[in-house]
């Protein structure tokens, strides 16, 4: 669907605004812009032909028939706009990169997080978690002496989470996420009512509410609550003053709906296989629907430039034909306003090797993710894991309180997909039970059910601040396909953080004690993310949820960018993401990071506006 | 495809995984599988993983505990049937032919096509692990809105 365009048309078009990368971040923006009638370009590095169906099944017959499902497996191999993929991640040997995969990984901690490079970008792969941030979340610094203030306020963007909530279309219910803080006005509800929680969840509820936690002086009760999700589920008529929502569907040329409700294939990462899940590839289509969109796709931005005057003058490009041969064509395009939004690693990158470091020289620093810790065992009942999205609950007591002047803050989801994540479950459990456990026949069947149906793995997702050791460089020794520098990984977790991953670790078994849940946790010192902490081990997985290589604040000396995203150094630059901000609390970063993309946009249409040369309608 | 080693190998099958012929015949994936082994295993060891069978079957008539006994005296312990009889397990519950151990390989320079892999896109949705535990295949066969709310279906064997 995106509108047949090629580059050298695209060259001669004078575009208000040239966006960089066609995530969900960068889509917002295009779609939003164009709706106020701003002609638009979009480049993609990855590929993506159209917004079709049919593509979409390509995806899925790769995924069913990829021996390792890994969650990158249903997008193939390209050398020309490479992405991260977890299982190529090792163990690193102390002082020596591993230069082995795209992301060179320059420790001390391994780190498994990824993204993905493709038309729609992560979105495609996301799992859908829709969480809003803590009003005390923007106040780190004030509020518990850690980490940096937002230079904006929960209240700020509170209009900005209910436009993301339209766009991502997330169900939930007022009701469930009214906690610590977070507040709408009065008569909002969700677009769609919550997916209904899933029997394993009702179980943990039913064993779980009401116990006590006790972090530092802050006693807390827990409640197990449904999550905010970016899935269909059944529309909210009181929506948007009784006007209701209407779900959108699968995307596509010739407009199949395939069925919009999320039917729980349990699939949504890598690919959700009916499109109930929100990807960018929604909102792209709307864009392109105005007629002001244009997307070039297998389109990399390389290069930045930036004229004696301080702006940026026009970004180079390199259009490959092929993912499997590095032949490529190069030009230049050029636009009022340049939005780079291809995700904070792939922002920083891009910066750095355009010799853009900012005069802050913070570009690439501060960058966080959400440490996860991940516990599991065996339910005493059956509890009919395995089915539904992969988590419908979780626990949002730990976020919130004093404690966060002492260790970091964390949040629990309920995993319906149960081991998988630690142990490869079920595949695992299969082989241990055929070749180790020498079970055939029907003892095998009841065996099996048995070790799987009553699986419970918890994640607990923990807050990083942001050090500007964290950090994403470039080095002239490592590029990739088209000779484009590849981004080099430096990373860590500070005290605060692991503290708070040995507090989780206990609360874990407190949980388990109470649930009667058989704990087969352990942490194996070979597995990459392996952290010995006081005396202890534990394996520490990546959240995908890079944020801060080009952090948001108050002045040009110690941030980036300034409130709206807009680069401190160059007027007519913004760079956006949670790239942007200055701390991801115990939040899922992207409905923030689509809050902040409408708000941007709105900043733009007024910076626009304001030039007599373009007039806006509608 | 040889109808007697057809049958031979549904009866096997049947037994290892403890589903009825019935039941392995609706997943349309006989004969892939058969095939897949014989590509990985070769002609010899499949007969004589088949023949096996059918002499334990035949020796033990109606007495399940002797069919029992004799499958794994005669073939799960067998060095060179034991592994074969495993991975033709796994194929049927996650449809994945997996790499035969590195001392079986060592014994026995395998024939053909031995690395792991999915046998196809539709062994994967056809595995019968999801049915055993009362759930769909990831990504597909999808049991409608709101069924994981229920508890689960599991046909006990
Ligand atoms: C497995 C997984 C699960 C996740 N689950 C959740 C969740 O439940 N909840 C949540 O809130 N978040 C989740 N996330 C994170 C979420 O996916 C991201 O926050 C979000 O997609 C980021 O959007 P973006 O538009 O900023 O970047 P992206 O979606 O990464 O898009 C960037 C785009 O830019 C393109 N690009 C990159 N470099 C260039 C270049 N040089 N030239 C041109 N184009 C370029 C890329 O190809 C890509 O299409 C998850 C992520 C992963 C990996
Ligand atoms: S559980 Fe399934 S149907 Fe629902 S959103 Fe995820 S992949 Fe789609």
């Amino acid at each position: 669907m995106p509108a047949p365009i090629d580059h050298a048309a695209a060259a001669r078009t004078d575009y208000d605004v040239l966006v960089v990368g066609s995530g969900v971040s960068g889509a917002i923006i295009a779609r939003s812009l164009a709706e106020r009638g701003l002609q638009v370009l979009i480049v993609e590095a990855g590929p993506g032909e159209e917004l079709s169906v049919a593509e979409y099944e390509t995806h899925l017959t790769r995924f069913y028939g990829a021996a390792a499902k890994d969650n990158n497996s249903a997008y193939e191999v390209n050398p020309n706009a490479p992405m991260p993929r977890s299982p190529d991640v090792r163990r690193l040997q102390a002082g020596h990169p591993d230069s082995t995969s795209y992301l060179i990984q320059n420790g001390p901690y391994e780190m498994d997080s990824t993204y993905t490079r493709v038309l729609g970008g992560t979105t495609m792969h996301w799992e859908g978690k829709a969480l809003r941030m803590l009003p005390e979340d923007f106040q780190m610094r004030t509020r518990f002496g850690q980490g940096r203030d937002w230079p904006i306020a929960y209240d700020d963007l509170e209009l900005y989470y209910q436009q993301a909530e339209r766009e991502l279309g997330v169900s939930a219910d007022v009701a469930d996420q009214t906690f610590y803080g977070i507040t709408f006005p009065p008569d909002y509800v969700f677009p769609m009512h919550s997916l209904p929680q899933s029997y394993l969840d009702t179980i943990i509820a039913r064993d779980l509410d009401g116990t006590v936690v006790q972090l530092e002086e802050t006693e807390r009760t827990i409640l197990v609550r449904p999550t905010a999700q970016s899935r269909n589920s059944i529309p909210n008529p009181a929506y948007d003053g009784g006007k209701g929502y209407v779900p959108v569907g699968a995307v596509s040329t010739h407009q199949v709906d395939q069925g919009d409700r999320c039917q729980g294939n349990i699939n949504c990462v890598p690919l959700c296989p009916v499109q109930a899940k929100y990807s960018a590839r929604k909102t792209l289509s709307f864009g392109v629907r105005t007629g002001r969109v244009d997307i070039l796709t297998q389109t990399v931005a390389s290069q930045v430039h930036v004229g004696a005057d301080g702006q940026v003058s026009h970004v180079d490009y390199q259009a490959y034909g092929s993912t499997t041969s590095p032949e490529h064509v190069t030009g230049s395009l050029r636009a009022t306003t340049y939005v780079l939004a291809a995700n904070p690693v792939e922002n920083a990158r891009l910066l750095l090797a355009s010799g853009l470091p900012s005069s802050s020289g913070l570009v690439g620093r501060n960058l966080m993710d959400h440490a996860y810790l991940l516990t599991w065992g065996l339910l005493p009942e059956v509890a009919g894991t395995m089915r539904g999205s992969q988590c419908t609950s979780g626990i949002e007591d730990l976020r919130s309180g004093d404690f966060r002047t002492r260790h970091a803050a964390m949040r629990v989801s309920i995993h319906n997909d149960g081991w998988s994540w630690p142990t490869g479950s079920p595949y695992t459990d299969l082989i241990e039970l055929v070749d180790d456990a020498n079970a055939y026949g029907t003892a095998l069947r009841r065996r099996v059910a048995d070790r799987i149906s009553r699986q419970l793995m918890l994640s607990f997702m923990i807050d990083l601040p942001p050090e500007p050791s964290n950090r994403i460089t470039v080095d002239g020794r490592y590029v990739d396909a088209l000779g484009n520098l590849r981004p080099v990984l430096s990373y860590s977790l500070p005290d605060y953080t692991m503290d708070a991953v040995a507090v989780s670790r206990r609360v874990s078994r407190q949980l388990f004690q109470r649930l009667g849940v058989e704990d087969r946790t352990h942490y194996d010192p070979l597995d990459p993310g392996f952290v010995s902490h006081q005396g202890d081990g534990y394996v520490i997985r990546g959240g995908n949820h890079w944020s801060g290589t080009h952090i948001m604040g108050t002045a040009s000396h110690d941030s980036v960018v300034d409130s709206h995203q807009r680069s401190w150094d160059h007027q007519n630059l913004y760079l956006v993401g949670s790239g942007s901000m200055p701390s991801i609390g115990t939040s899922n970063t992207t409905l923030t990071l689509a809050a902040l993309s409408f708000r941007t946009a709105d900043h733009i249409v007024s910076e626009l506006t304001t030039r007599p040369s373009v007039t806006i309608e509608g | 495809m040889n109808d007697e080693l057809h049958e031979a190998f549904l009866d096997l099958s049947s037994t290892l995984t403890g589903y009825s012929r019935f039941r392995l015949l609706g997943t349309g994936q006989a004969d892939p599988y058969l095939s897949t082994t014989r590509e990985a295993v070769g002609e010899e060891v499949l007969a004589e993983l088949l023949n096996t069978y059918t002499d334990v079957h035949r020796d033990a008539g109606d007495d399940e505990k002797a069919l029992d006994t004799g499958l794994r005296a005669r073939i799960l312990s067998d060095r060179l049937l034991g592994p074969v009889a495993r991975n033709v397990i796994k194929m049927w519950f996650v449809g994945t032919w997996y790499e035969l151990p590195q001392e079986w390989r060592d014994v026995q320079a395998t024939r053909g096509h031995d690395s792991t892999h999915v046998v196809s896109p539709a062994s994967y949705t056809e595995a019968l692990l999801w049915p055993t535990i009362g759930a769909n295949p990831p990504g597909a066969k999808a049991q409608g809105f709101g069924s994981w709310a229920a508890p689960p279906t599991i046909d006990a064997p």
